[in-house]
């Protein structure tokens, strides 16, 4: 089965992605034609600009086999890499995470601590990741009005994901714990970690 | 130099955006209407893209050596020693562009000039400019190309029906096209927000984040209409009924506050 290229505008086009893609992989094949400006890579998408100003790229047939090529490769292909990002459960949101899912603050930290996690995607805020592999009993809806300023640096859940903030903003996330030294983003380098890699949560004294 | 000795509004330094990071979470940035941006800029000789001062409210600066500068309305004025220059943005438009010859002086982080704020990012410190800072001028090579045309500000906006369009009935998606909407005050660079109809939706699951790009028309839980500007988030959960054509939509940020718009394909 094809996946079915939509036109985002007359800039971008999105293509769908199968289950259990290999996001990195797509990513990286995109990156790398020519014509492609940019490229974002999302659990169920795959997006990529050019310049209008030159046409609709021809090849987008090829660009689509590309993609859906890169999304079968397994997914250890590419080097990614780990993270440890040592943290304090003491986020604003914790003892109601903790009534919601009927556990203690404490287990609530022990079971968000005790994993690996895998950046399923990169985007929101620069070097923001989208943490997959929460434990299903941290599985909650997001806050049902957002707040207006999220501190940076704030650890937080929200549906099947973890992630840090690594800015200020606004954000509707259920904030448990805090990375006092994360870098998410740095100006010179981008953003420190990329789709696929793993990050490992330690707790570090509060 | 110059240095910005009023301020009243919103102003920062902005160029043509640096491309090529989304992956990473940046969005491209950029001037919210290159279109205006190119004229200031091509007045003084310098790259239609060059870095230049965006200004929403009202903003004057003092010469601090003699300069050429412009505004998007493409007159170039020579200024000597102290003199003082001041522009506002009028009825007619929501932002203004001050460019002076050779380029403000800032540097290219992550291949561009501009201010991303949220993430402190770019243009002068990483922050909107306040009455004090001095701005450096580069010396970039003068060039001449023709004065672009001023954009129109009134006509329907060229939009590209989805992709999210499964997402929507037909009578919403017919409304949307129907309807007049307003600037809304609450527009800023991440997004441009409309007044008018509503659309609201029956609420579904929280649908998983997906890329997003600027020109995306977002329907939030509130049903009122955002087009995402040049700093949007570039991954977003809300669903896209349209995205505006690339040359329509820096002449729709540049349309004030209250102004009219409507959509059409």
């Amino acid at each position: 089965m094809k996946p079915r290229l939509v036109p985002f505008g007359d800039a971008a086009y999105r293509l769908p992605l199968p289950p259990g893609a290999n996001g990195r992989a797509v990513l990286e094949a995109l990156r790398a034609v020519p014509r492609v400006v940019d490229a974002v890579v999302t659990e169920r998408h795959a997006l990529f600009t050019f310049d209008p100003q030159g046409g609709t790229p021809d090849g987008l047939e090829e660009l689509v086999e590309l993609a859906e090529q890169a999304a079968s490769v397994p997914a250890p292909a590419l080097a990614v890499r780990q993270h440890m990002v040592t943290v304090r459960y003491d986020g604003l949101d914790l003892e109601e995470v903790a009534r919601a899912t009927g556990m203690s603050s404490a287990d609530v930290a022990a079971r968000h601590a005790s994993r690996t996690y895998v950046v399923a995607a990169v985007g929101f805020l620069p070097g923001f990741a989208y943490l997959r592999e929460l434990d299903a009993k941290l599985v909650l809806p997001r806050r049902s009005t957002p707040r207006s300023r999220i501190p940076a640096r704030s650890v937080a859940i929200a549906g099947l994901y973890t992630g840090i903030y690594p800015f200020a903003s606004p954000g509707g996330w259920n904030i448990i714990a805090t990375a006092d030294a994360f870098e998410a983003f740095d100006v010179r380098s981008g953003a420190t970690m990329s789709l696929g890699d793993r990050v490992l949560f330690t707790r570090g004294p509060s | 130099m110059i240095e910005i000795v009023s301020i009243a509004g919103f102003a920062t330094i902005q160029d043509g955006g640096r491309p090529g990071h989304m992956h990473e979470g940046v969005p491209k940035g950029g001037a919210l209407a290159p279109e205006l941006m190119s004229r200031a800029n091509v007045a003084v000789r310098n790259a239609p893209e060059e870095a230049a001062v965006e200004v929403v409210g009202a903003m004057s600066f003092v010469a601090r050596v003699p300069l050429t500068v412009a505004t998007d309305d493409g007159v170039a004025r020579a200024l000597a020693c102290n003199d003082r220059f001041s522009t506002a943005n009028g009825p007619e438009v929501r932002m203004r562009y001050i460019a002076v010859r050779g380029g403000i002086d800032v540097p290219a982080v992550l291949g561009g000039r501009g201010t991303l704020v949220v993430a402190r990012l770019g243009g002068h410190e990483g922050r909107p400019l306040r009455r004090g800072d001095v701005l450096r001028v580069r010396d970039a090579r003068p060039r001449d190309t023709s004065l672009p045309a001023f954009p129109d500000l009134v006509a329907p906006v060229r939009v590209i029906v989805g992709p999210d369009v499964d997402r929507f009935d037909r009578a919403t998606i017919e409304a949307f096209f129907a309807a007049s909407f307003t600037i809304d005050a609450g527009s800023d660079r991440v997004g441009i927000r409309l007044a008018g109809p509503r659309f609201v939706r029956e609420q579904e699951a929280d649908a998983p984040s997906a890329p997003m790009v600027s020109g995306a028309i977002q329907i939030p839980p509130s049903g009122q209409p955002i087009v995402l500007g040049p700093d949007h988030p570039t991954t977003g959960g809300y669903p896209v009924i349209a995205t505006v054509v690339r040359a329509h939509l820096g002449p729709l940020a540049a349309r004030p506050i209250g102004a009219s718009v409507r959509f059409r394909l």
